[in-house]
């Protein structure tokens, strides 16, 4: 049976509920401790969150996939590797979305090192960062950027050097 | 110049028209020549985001000029903004498509068809909207799984006691690289999920290590859609690449604590 897109966003999060539900009736004392708890990260969430939303509208009125695809379809090499990196860092959506894009880039000729640089940095997400700063501040968020993005960068070169392009 | 025809069919005698973002093939034509390639559309089977695909597929082609039955406003704003002109309203075979547009470019000055021709990306009070439409659902699709991860973080911590986490994490910077990065790889979700939890796991005790190795896995090793990598770029491509992305996540996890205490000792 399919179930629709929509609904199936409200499974994870209706269960989640249910065992509230349950806890509730068992264990009042737990759940509403529980309760207290989600609480205080719901508030805590709302300051970033304003700040995530900000940032989407800006990405999405100046960037658009159109832009990814432009970076990736470049050629190899150093040059290649850094816009495929920025691609990466400007995709948004699930990576489901972008896997027949990048089948289809690889059957047109696209090398392995550039799209595995691009799944690499899709761990760099820009409109993110205040969730990510709020909880572990920018001093060490600013750190791992860096080195994810010059990790994702130098392993995509090797994954390119190991696999070869079956093209 | 290059056109791309949607089609039903793999050739230039198939019916041409239909939605651009689901049609079943794209043919690319040379209409100097009448070369062309056949391209089964990945969004043919009508999944979510099959017309930003097609738009991907297009511009990655490099085509002039896109011929179709019909197509979303949203795609061919990308499409015009990426210079590539869309001709739509096409109900013939993608042979006689090509004649007819070869012909109205010929004749007219004007854009052929209801074409809608390059022109330069402005912010207008449309593509504002468009904008803030857009970040709306985006937001609003993360609020479901987040709202039950925010819930489900509130259970952890009134139920999982602090010994069962010392007893997964144990405060040995190896260990714990290694139990963050497996856990991770074994979850997947959108990276605000990563950071919540991993948050929460830090306040709870568990080691920075563990908890950045967590949260570069969590994005960049994925043991769930590892049937799917698999399918889209092949055996090799996506073991090999999973795999050195599994070790990078604990060499990132130790450059970067690391660097990071050096810095906060140096300027605290």
């Amino acid at each position: 049976m399919k179930i629709h897109t929509g609904l199936r966003n409200f499974i994870f999060p209706g269960s989640v509920i249910l065992i509230y539900g349950i806890l509730f009736f068992f264990n009042f004392d737990k759940a509403f401790h529980a309760l207290l708890s989600s609480t205080r990260l719901s508030l805590m969430l709302l300051l970033p969150l304003s700040l995530v939303f900000t940032l989407m509208f800006f990405m999405n009125l100046f960037l658009s996939p159109a832009h990814v695809t432009g970076f990736l379809g470049k050629k190899s090499g150093a040059r290649g590797l850094i816009l495929s990196a920025l691609a990466g860092i400007i995709s948004a959506g699930p990576i489901y979305a972008w896997y027949p894009l990048l089948k289809d880039l690889k059957k047109n000729g696209a090398a392995n090192s550039p799209i595995a640089v691009f799944l690499g940095n899709r761990a760099v997400k820009p409109f993110l960062l205040p969730v990510m700063i709020s909880y572990f501040g920018w001093e060490y968020v600013a750190l791992l950027t860096l080195f994810t993005i010059a990790g994702s960068v130098a392993t995509g070169y090797i994954v390119g050097v190991l696999v070869q392009d079956s093209t | 110049m290059k056109l791309a025809v949607s089609a039903e069919g793999p050739d230039l005698n198939a019916r041409a028209g239909g939605r651009f973002g689901t049609s079943a093939y794209f043919i690319i034509v040379d209409p100097q020549t009448m070369a062309f390639e056949a391209i089964r559309n990945p969004g043919a089977a009508g999944q979510r985001a099959a017309g930003i695909q097609a738009v991907i597929l297009a511009i990655s082609q490099k085509v002039d000029a896109v011929l179709t039955g019909f197509c979303s406003p949203t795609a061919a704003k990308y499409l015009s903004e990426n210079g590539v002109r869309v001709a739509t309203g096409i109900d013939a075979t993608v042979q006689d498509a090509v004649r007819q547009y070869l012909e109205q470019i010929q004749t007219q000055s004007q854009t052929p068809l209801d074409a809608t021709g390059a022109r330069k990306n402005k912010i207008n009070r449309e593509s504002l909207t468009h904008a803030l439409k857009i970040s709306a659902r985006q937001l609003a699709s993360l609020l479901p799984v987040l709202i039950g991860v925010i819930l489900l973080v509130g259970l952890f911590n009134a139920l999982i006691s602090k010994e069962l986490l010392s007893f997964l994490f144990s405060g040995n910077a190896l260990r714990d690289t290694l139990a963050g990065s497996f856990l991770g790889s074994l979850m997947a979700g959108n990276p605000i999920t990563s950071y919540v939890i991993g948050g929460e796991l830090l306040t709870s005790g568990v080691s920075l290590f563990g908890v950045t190795a967590f949260l570069v896995a969590w994005v960049s090793v994925g043991l769930i859609q590892l049937p799917a990598e698999i399918a889209a770029l092949g055996r090799n491509f996506a073991v090999v690449r999973n795999g050195l992305f599994f070790i990078l996540s604990i060499i990132i996890s130790i450059l970067t604590v690391t660097v990071y205490r050096v810095v906060m000792e140096l300027f605290s």
